[in-house]
């Protein structure tokens, strides 16, 4: 199903004003030239000319009006389509599954969003602008023909040489620009590598040498970047020749027509007037190019939109101690088993370690126990009921998940942390978490804008964790510690241990000493699981003691 | 508005600029000739029977274009020598603004845009506008001159509201430019707020926080519609401009029509006036309304945000005079982010004798790298100084600091390790790299004359290379914050042995608590209070040291010896 529609509709009334106004605008200036003919001719021979300059008056009234309707309903149609349609998409987006093979990276979603959905809401409009556009040019072409067709004949031969001109134009451009912006692109590198050693470059007092360094490639920018203008300069020359060449053209065929008494001075003059609305046949291709970009906008769109979202049942979670359980879970990414046929019956209230070397599946079995994707076989159940059957309310605050990467989102660090549930949950969760102190320390303490407070992997990792802490039944760590010091580590741990509010923790984790503090250690090993045990049972294999020498040092 | 206008005619060069003037004359010619040749064409030629004469005035304009086809030629060549020089300048200003923020420690995410983008449309613009503005005197100039020759009673009806209709719009500019301000400030808001939702969508899910998204990157969205239809009444303004100056003109010579007749003007006359007006005013209005409207506001609105960003390059640091030691002494050292933030440093006294080491141990975000950037002049302290032999923070040559992220930039190896030393032997370079243990990956790289790209190196690579370059810089005072960090233990040790053995104060932020054993004496940070002294009676002093310490040991039994 193609948004197209839906654009369209939501264009609603504007689109038939749009219509009116923008063909209205075209036959008023078809008419106008002919009208203005007759009016000079009125005054030349003297006759009544109040009538035709009635008209004229008339006619460039309705034309400037015309002009203001399109100005004004174009903008607004386009604006209020846009912004129904950007929110349809971001909705949309929300939507889809959290955890996923990805399809679409961030920054692509992000042009779409910013960049493609204000071409796409064109997709009503363009239709209408195509046809109001096409419509001045070919009148005009009709009406030189009506007035005498050697008119159309000099028209179209000045119309050719134009042709001829702007494709040389556009083959020689292409590669004096990407020189110049290959120059451009070595400059923005240097740059950005200062950038990256500002904190070397300032302690060193060597601003002005990286100044320099990186300016370095300017001369030869400079040097592309007159090419361009050569380039410019030829094909402008061109244009200078032969655009007056097509009125003289038809103002010629014209002339000896008026002396042949053919045609009056008023009709010469109209003529003339025609030409160069008919030259506007040169403006079409971007009128037309417009009509693409807006059905491309719309493809755009639809790619995005068809992707399937992530369903959420109608049940509620019934009460229980958080009860975890993986009944033949199965994933499959890039074509692999990441999780190869999972059994896991985790008690409630206990805090489970998952271990395992890199691409053991940790991660996986991590977002598949917060459902950020779902398991391609098997079903996850926390308290006995399936979590695709919970309604997402419930589901979303009973489970929560911090990352080893987390991303932050909010204009201030309460926001990145309170997530809409306010203020005093931030605090609380941040106390909880012991980073008050340090939120403290930040220039604006909690109102601290996310931009202006730079912050290490594991300062990110302690919010991230703060964020999460509102889960009630289930709280997954997927690695979300490693790169928080070992103080803070063990405090925060300390608090996970001696969590007394009674929910499930899943940790993963590479470290042995947070193993060592669960009450429980899941083993994977290759996408299934290896063990289930205390830390101090499954010590004893020396393979399992292998899974922490493989790793970096604990610091 | 002004700023950017003032900016933008500065730096026109005059030598150009009169050759840019000189070459439009020539262009002008068939604009000023047309409406003259054709009322001649008809009167005299077509009109009177003798077509061939006609046809001679209508050759005259294509001989005029030619001329002014070599005059378009000369223009265009001459726009690059204003452009391109404008645009260095551009280049020159955004570079050193975004170089003199980032060591002031000021987060600036679109530098790179500015540089690329930006001053790309900036450029195109400028060049824009000069053609816009000189085709708009060309043309204009061009059909008075010709409207003054065909009649000027012709022009007096038609100049008054033709610069009547040219005033009123020039009036609305700066309206539109503080509207089209907004729209781009609220199309950025959007893509930035965007882009933190969408990057953030699997936490997002994660927290249930669907709606509070949906509803922060709706009110970007809303806001954006919002300044895009404010846009419109603009445009409405300067619809009816047109309609004053391009419209207007031919009404009034339609109506003084029969009275110009009567007055003796011709029919070729008031068919040359309208010539002149419907193909000389009328249209340079119109492109001049719409390329000031248009890329006219685009180059006030984003020159305005280059210039907004521009600095002043820093003063080349003064050298201090007296041989250089590296006796730190900090006194009543205060710091805090914000005036409403709670102290990271309070009142902190520490005398570091030349030959002092010193390792700082805390947990992370504590303000050890804060200790660090007040030490190597990053920062500005709240009260309190940093002394090195004597000297304030405005001697840079007299510490060197290398961060967790190291520095390197794309270049040969020898540029990169020389940074701090120019013209340092290559022998001097292969010591240096031979202490700190770098030797190897030198060897590695292919020698000293090979080009190295930053992003081809691993982070403990980089390390190693910011470890020799610093190890080599004349300063007295070498501090290490967390710089070894993506190093193995065994070769963090050879560095800092290095780095205690090669004269001069070392201050080394520990990442890792052996760092502390080594070091002569250990900083504690705990937050409150930072206690000072050797490692050996530290555990009894400090609950914090003895804290670390028990993890590290701790960590160590868990983990087998590897």
């Amino acid at each position: 199903m193609s948004v197209h529609g839906p654009i369209v509709r939501r264009g609603g009334a504007w689109l038939p004003v749009l219509a009116v106004s923008s063909l209205s605008g075209a036959a008023v200036a078809l008419a106008l030239p002919t009208v203005l003919g007759r009016a000079v001719d009125a005054i030349v021979t003297g006759s009544d000319s109040g009538r035709w300059l009635a008209l004229t008056a008339l006619l460039i009234t309705a034309g400037i009006i015309a002009d203001l309707v399109d100005t004004l309903a174009g903008t607004v149609c386009v604006a209020s389509t846009t912004a129904w349609l950007r929110r349809r998409v971001l909705g949309h987006l929300l939507d889809l599954p959290p955890v996923s093979s990805a399809r679409f990276d961030t920054g692509d979603l992000v042009s779409r969003v910013s960049g493609t959905a204000p071409q796409a809401a064109q997709s009503g409009l363009s239709l209408v602008t195509v046809f109001a556009a096409i419509a001045p040019p070919v009148g005009s072409l009709v009406l030189l023909t009506l007035i005498d067709w050697w008119l159309a004949v000099a028209f179209l031969a000045g119309l050719a040489a134009i042709a001829l001109v702007l494709r040389t134009y556009t083959r020689r451009t292409t590669q004096v620009v990407a020189d110049y912006q290959r120059v451009q692109g070595e400059l923005a590198g240097r740059l950005s590598e200062a950038l990256a050693g500002a904190r070397t470059i300032a302690a060193a007092g060597t601003t002005a040498a990286e100044r320099d360094r990186v300016l370095r490639p300017l001369p030869e920018l400079h040097r592309h970047g007159r090419l361009t203008w050569r380039v410019l300069a030829g094909t402008g020359a061109k244009a200078a020749v032969v655009g007056p060449m097509v009125l003289m053209g038809v103002l010629a065929a014209g002339g000896i027509a008026l002396s042949r008494h053919r045609i009056s001075t008023g009709d010469l003059f109209a003529a003339g007037q025609y030409a160069m609305q008919g030259a506007g046949l040169g403006g079409l291709t971007g009128v037309l190019g417009g009509l693409a970009r807006a059905r491309a906008g719309v493809r755009r769109m639809d790619e995005v939109l068809t992707e399937d979202v992530m369903p959420y049942g109608q049940a509620v979670l019934p009460a229980g101690p958080g009860r975890l359980e993986l009944r033949d879970v199965s994933v499959e990414a890039g074509g692999r088993r990441v999780l190869d046929g999972v059994d896991l019956d985790l008690p409630g209230g206990a805090s489970v370690a998952v271990v395992g070397r890199s691409a053991a599946g940790k991660s996986t079995l991590a977002a598949v126990a917060a459902r950020l994707r779902d398991p391609d076989a098997g079903s996850v159940l926390l308290d006995g009921t399936a979590l695709e059957q919970l309604d997402r309310e419930s589901l979303r605050s009973a489970v929560g998940c911090a990352f080893e990467r987390p991303v932050l989102v909010g204009a201030t660090v309460a926001d990145a942390i309170g997530l809409g549930r306010g203020d005093g949950f931030a605090r609380r969760a941040a106390e909880a978490t012991y980073a008050h102190d340090w939120v403290s320390r930040l220039p604006e303490g909690y109102a601290t804008p996310l931009d202006s407070a730079p912050m290490s992997g594991g300062e990110a990792q302690r919010l991230g964790l703060a964020r999460a802490w509102g889960a009630r039944r289930l709280l997954v760590l997927d690695d979300a510690m490693s790169s928080v010091d070992t103080a803070t580590e063990a405090l925060i741990r300390r608090a996970l241990t001696r969590d007394h509010s009674g929910r499930t923790r899943l940790i993963v984790t590479h470290r042995a000493s947070t193993a060592a503090g669960s009450d429980l250690v899941v083993w994977l090993d290759g996408g299934r699981v290896r063990g289930v045990a205390e830390h101090s049972d499954l010590w004893l294999d020396p393979d399992y003691r292998a899974v922490f020498t493989s790793e970096e040092d604990p610091r | 508005m002004k700023r950017e206008i003032v900016y933008g005619l500065r730096s026109l060069r005059p030598r150009p600029l009169t050759m840019f003037a000189l070459w439009s004359l020539p262009e002008a010619l068939p604009a000023a000739l047309s409406g003259v040749a054709v009322a001649r064409a008809v009167d005299e030629g077509f009109l009177a029977g003798r077509p061939l004469v006609g046809l001679a005035w209508l050759a005259s304009v294509m001989v005029a274009a030619g001329i002014g086809a070599l005059g378009a030629r000369g223009v265009y060549r001459r726009l690059g020598d204003l452009v391109e020089p404008f645009r260095d300048d551009l280049v020159t200003l955004t570079v050193e603004g975004a170089l003199s923020r980032a060591v002031r420690g000021e987060g600036d995410d679109g530098a790179l845009a500015r540089l690329t983008h930006q001053s790309e449309i900036v450029r195109d613009t400028y060049a824009g506008l000069l053609v816009l503005t000189r085709g708009f005197c060309v043309t204009t100039i061009g059909a008075v001159v010709g409207l003054a020759s065909v009649s000027p009673l012709v022009l007096a009806w038609t100049l008054p509201p033709f610069a009547l209709g040219l005033g009123l719009f020039l009036a609305t500019l700066g309206l539109a430019a503080r509207r089209q301000r907004e729209y781009v400030r609220s199309d950025e808001e959007l893509s930035t707020t965007v882009t933190r939702v969408l990057g953030g969508a699997r936490d997002l899910a994660a927290g249930g926080a669907r709606p509070w998204a949906l509803d922060l990157a709706g009110r970007a969205v809303d806001a954006q519609a919002r300044a895009e239809r404010s846009l419109a009444g603009v445009a409405v303004l300067r619809t009816l401009c047109f309609a004053v100056g391009g419209w207007l003109p031919l009404i009034a010579l339609l109506a003084a029509g029969p009275w110009l007749v009567s007055r003796g003007v011709t029919a070729g006359a008031i068919l040359g006036g309208l010539t002149y007006v419907l193909i000389g005013l009328q249209p340079a209005l119109g492109s001049l309304v719409q390329g000031l409207g248009g890329s006219g506001l685009r180059f006030v609105v984003t020159l305005g945000r280059i210039l907004d960003t521009a600095a002043t390059p820093p003063p080349p640091p003064q050298p201090a005079a007296g041989r250089a030691l590296g006796h730190l002494s900090v006194c009543g050292l205060t710091f805090a982010y914000g005036p409403r933030a709670a102290p990271a440093l309070d009142g902190l006294d520490l005398d570091l004798p030349a030959g002092s080491h010193l390792a700082v141990v805390g947990p992370s975000g504590i303000g050890k790298s804060t200790f660090a950037g007040l030490c190597a002049g990053l920062l500005e302290p709240g009260a309190g100084t940093v002394t090195i032999d004597g000297h304030g923070p405005d001697s840079p040559e007299l510490r060197v600091l290398i961060p967790q992220e190291a520095y390197v930039f794309t270049g040969t190896v020898a540029e990169n390790l020389s940074y701090l030393r120019p013209g340092a032997s290559a022998g001097e370079l292969d010591r240096a790299a031979q202490a700190v243990g770098a030797a190897a990956l030198v060897a590695r790289l292919g020698g000293h004359d090979t080009v190295i790209r930053p992003a081809d190196l691993s982070a403990g690579e980089r390390q190693l290379l910011a470890l020799t370059r610093a190890y080599l810089s004349p300063a007295p005072v070498a501090i290490l914050d967390e710089a070894t960090c993506h190093l193995d233990p065994a070769a963090e040790e050879r560095a800092e042995t290095a780095f205690a053995a090669r004269g001069g104060t070392l201050i080394v932020v520990a990442h890792r608590i052996s760092s502390a054993r080594r070091a002569g004496s250990v900083l504690v940070l705990d937050g409150t209070s930072a206690v000072h002294g050797d490692h050996t009676t530290m555990p009894e002093r400090s609950p914090m040291y003895r804290e670390l310490l028990g993890h590290w040991e701790a960590a160590a039994q868990i983990q087998p010896a590897s």
